[in-house]
C-alpha cells in the first residue's frame, strides 16, 4: 500500500499548482479499514479504479474550500454546492486520478471512471473493496484548510 | 475566422481551453460539446477547423468519437488535439493509434498548449 502514496501526494501538489494556481502541503498518512472509515466533509469527488487494480480515489473538503477553489477556476464567486462546485471537484479529481496511472503505466494498467459527487455534511463513502485498507492523505490548502485524498487500491493481476 | 470545437464534459475545462486560446490572442470562434455523441452532430453542420477533445465523457467518450471522425472520408485530415488527465503512455499510443493529431495531459499549462499548436501549424 505504501507504494501508492509518494506518487498520489506529487500528482496531488502538481495538480493544484498548475490547475488550481494553489499550493498544497501532505500531513501525517493514516490508515483505516473500510468500517472505520468516517467523513467530516461536506463533499467528496470518486473515481472508480478498474482493469489491473480495482478500488477507488476520492477528495473531501468542507464546503468553504470547494467554494474557494472554484472561485479561482471560474473567476466567479460561488457559495453554495452548485454545478460549478460538483464539476471542479469531479475535474480536480479526475485529474489527480489520470495523472496518477501515469507512475505505474509499467506495471498495471488501470481504467478510471467518470467522477462522482457526493454531497452533504458528514456524507459516508461505501469504498468499493472488501479488503483494502484506505489510505487517507490529509492536505493544508490555502493557510488553513485542509482536504483529504483518500485511496483504496487492490492490484487484480 | 477558424472555428474550434471544444469537446468537453467539464463545463469549467471548455471555458479553460477557450481562454488559453484568447491568452495567446489567437482570433476564433467556438462551438463546444459536453461528449462525443453531441459533438458529432456539431461537426455535421458546422466547418471545423480544430477539435479539442476530452477522453473521458459520459454517452460517447472522446475515443468512440474519434474513431467514428476518422471513419469519414471528409474528416480523415481534420486536426484533433485529445486534452485529457489520461497521462499512461499506453493511452497515448492507443489514442495516437486511432488518429489523434496531437495529446495534451491535463492540466493545461499555456506554454505546451502554445507548443502543440505550433507543432500542427494552426
Amino acid at each position: 500500500m505504501e507504494q501508492y502514496i509518494k506518487p498520489f501526494v506529487s500528482v496531488c501538489e502538481i495538480v493544484f499548482r498548475d490547475f488550481c494556481q494553489t499550493e498544497v502541503t501532505a500531513g501525517r498518512v493514516f490508515f483505516v479499514s473500510k468500517d472505520e472509515y468516517e467523513s467530516n466533509w461536506d463533499i467528496s469527488g470518486i473515481i472508480g479504479l478498474s482493469g489491473e487494480a480495482s478500488g477507488a480515489v476520492a477528495i473531501s473538503l468542507k464546503s468553504a474550500t470547494a467554494f474557494k477553489i472554484t472561485n479561482i477556476l471560474t473567476g466567479s464567486e460561488h457559495n453554495h454546492i452548485d454545478m460549478y462546485v460538483t464539476d471542479a471537484i469531479g475535474e480536480i479529481i479526475n485529474i489527480i486520478a489520470g495523472n496518477v496511472k501515469k507512475h505505474f503505466e509499467d506495471e498495471l494498467r488501470i481504467k478510471i471512471s467518470l467522477p462522482s459527487i457526493i454531497k452533504g455534511k458528514a456524507h459516508s463513502i461505501v469504498w468499493p473493496s472488501e479488503k483494502t485498507r484506505i489510505i487517507c492523505i490529509p492536505f493544508t490548502i490555502f493557510g488553513d484548510q485542509e482536504f483529504c485524498l483518500s485511496i483504496a487500491v487492490d492490484p487484480t493481476k | 475566422m477558424k472555428t474550434i470545437l471544444v469537446v468537453d464534459d467539464s463545463t469549467i475545462m471548455r471555458k479553460i481551453v477557450k481562454n488559453t486560446f484568447e491568452t495567446l490572442k489567437i482570433p476564433c470562434q467556438y462551438l463546444e460539446a459536453e461528449n462525443g455523441r453531441k459533438a458529432y452532430q456539431l461537426l455535421e453542420t458546422n466547418k471545423v477547423s480544430l477539435v479539442f477533445l476530452d477522453w473521458n465523457m459520459p454517452e460517447m467518450d472522446g475515443m468512440e468519437f474519434l474513431k467514428k471522425v476518422r471513419a469519414m472520408p471528409d474528416y480523415k485530415d481534420l486536426p484533433i488535439v485529445m486534452v485529457t488527465s489520461e497521462a499512461a503512455k499506453y493511452n497515448v499510443i492507443e489514442a495516437l493509434k486511432h488518429g489523434v493529431t496531437s495529446y495534451i495531459v491535463k492540466p493545461v499549462r499555456e506554454k505546451i498548449f502554445k507548443e502543440k499548436l505550433s507543432e500542427i501549424s494552426f
